[in-house]
């Protein structure tokens, strides 16, 4: 899976509504991929910061003011922006014409080269952020090798099972592996937070666990 | 004419002896292997049932025997070993996942260790110490006066319904399911809740928690005169706590 497809789908995939075949692509993509992670913990952050916002009704006649205004608003808008236009002198000069080419060639490569830059598809090109959640815990870094181990083990063997088996084996890593993440988002906005690691080290046991349990078939 | 007949009489047979040894095959891969043994321990019993997928359910008895019954698939070997008395029953598989349900009946007192992959677990009127670990299983603990319950399941809802002993260890966790707790008003215990879903409900057993600490997503705290740990853990998943 591409950085722009495993995109496409995180929002669907945080809220738990792509099928287990796309989850466990997802998943994969995601424990490959720093900056796909990153854009996931800020989807996650919205959702987290969104939750915790009031509920407010608005007024029962706020909604009729509204159609009023865009519909008085748009007319004008339109025939200002219209009007202004046709009122500009477009009379230009060869080197005046040339001039504003290049301009827009310039404007349009950097927009270009920035985008790129930013864009997911660099992922692949071995750039690496830093990571979100500064994992300096010992105890944690011991798990992630142990986990690491585990699910080469776990999956050469996975070709072999039984459908119903690696069905079950793949949502239950898809659900710890949310409980982690939604662990290290929360750690990210308070890494003080007790809990948080005392949840998230848990939930790495519990990842070795299920690797462990599904290593032996 | 008569050389015709004959030679169809004696087609018809073998015919007849396939289609009905393929329908024997066929009703003996739909059904399922039984087993069935009993123990006699002398003392208290420490049981360990391994399942991959099935359900499993076990009840405490006036007996000083163990029964235990299983259906399985043709594709499932249960094997078993008593040492002395440690009895240990476990499950083998072929490619096929295949299912084996089991219906075990055990004296009260008889210490319980079980693992499953799939399926649900039931455990009743048990005293001796209990250990669940499952992956995809919802958990049943009903009529438990045991002094240690340690109970991890990654997705499955646990239910426990029972009694606390002083000085004893209480730990229920899932991942993606809800902790129901049911305990008498009178029970004291040293609480320890976490639930990432920050959904934590102790009913009328929090205005009595004292030295508590309270967050969104843990409880700490001690109730009555505290003493047995009771400790929930749950992720996408809610604790509850009952008065009964």
């Amino acid at each position: 899976m591409l950085c722009n497809e495993c995109q496409e789908l995180i929002s669907e995939y945080i809220d738990g509504a792509v099928e287990l075949g796309e989850q466990v692509k997802v998943e994969r993509h995601l424990a490959d991929c720093e900056p796909c992670r990153a854009v996931r913990d800020d989807l996650l952050q919205i959702v987290h910061f969104s939750h915790q916002l009031p509920e407010h009704a608005p007024a029962t006649a706020l909604w009729p003011r509204i159609r009023e205004g865009v519909a008085e608003l748009q007319p004008r808008f339109w025939s200002r922006w219209w009007g202004g236009l046709r009122t500009l002198n477009f009379n230009l000069s060869v080197p005046q014409l040339v001039a504003g080419a290049a301009a827009l060639v310039i404007v349009i490569s950097i927009g270009i080269i920035v985008t790129q830059r930013d864009s997911p598809a660099s992922v692949d090109s071995g750039v690496q952020q830093t990571n979100l959640v500064p994992l300096s815990n010992v105890d944690v870094q011991q798990l992630e090798k142990q986990i690491s181990k585990l699910s080469q083990s776990v999956e050469e063997r996975k070709t072999s099972w039984d459908p119903e088996l690696r069905t079950a084996f793949e949502r239950n890593l898809y659900y710890i592996d949310q409980s982690l993440a939604e662990c290290r988002h929360q750690l990210k906005d308070n890494p003080a937070d007790d809990v948080s690691q005392e949840l998230m080290l848990n939930a790495y046991r519990e990842k070795v666990r299920l690797l462990e349990g599904f290593e032996k078939f | 004419m008569v050389w015709r007949r004959k030679t169809t009489k004696y087609l018809m047979r073998p015919v007849i002896s396939t289609l009905l040894f393929l329908a024997v095959l066929a009703i003996s891969a739909n059904s399922s292997a039984r087993f069935e043994r009993t123990y006699s321990p002398r003392g208290p019993a420490h049981l360990s049932i391994s399942n991959v997928n099935g359900s499993i359910h076990v009840v405490g008895w006036d007996r000083r025997t163990i029964l235990a019954r299983a259906d399985a698939s043709p594709s499932i070997t249960i094997e078993d070993q008593a040492l002395g008395d440690d009895i240990t029953i476990w499950t083998r598989r072929n490619l096929s996942l295949g299912h084996a349900n089991f219906e075990v009946s055990v004296p009260p007192e008889t210490s319980l260790a079980i693992k499953n992959v799939i399926g649900k677990i039931e455990l009743q009127n048990i005293t001796g110490h209990v250990s669940v670990n499952s992956f995809d299983s919802d958990v049943h603990l009903v009529g438990i006066d045991s002094p240690s319950v340690d109970v991890r399941v990654t997705s499955g809802d646990i239910f426990f319904d029972g009694l606390l002993h002083e000085g004893g260890s209480y730990n229920l966790q899932s991942m993606r399911g809800d902790l129901d707790v049911s305990l008498p008003s009178a029970s004291p215990f040293n609480l320890n809740a976490r639930a990432l879903s920050e959904n934590i409900n102790l009913g009328s057993f929090l205005s009595n928690l004292t030295g508590s600490s309270r967050g969104p997503k843990g409880v700490s705290g001690t109730y009555l005169r505290g003493g047995p740990r009771l400790t929930l853990t749950a992720y996408a998943g809610r604790i509850l706590l009952h008065k009964k």
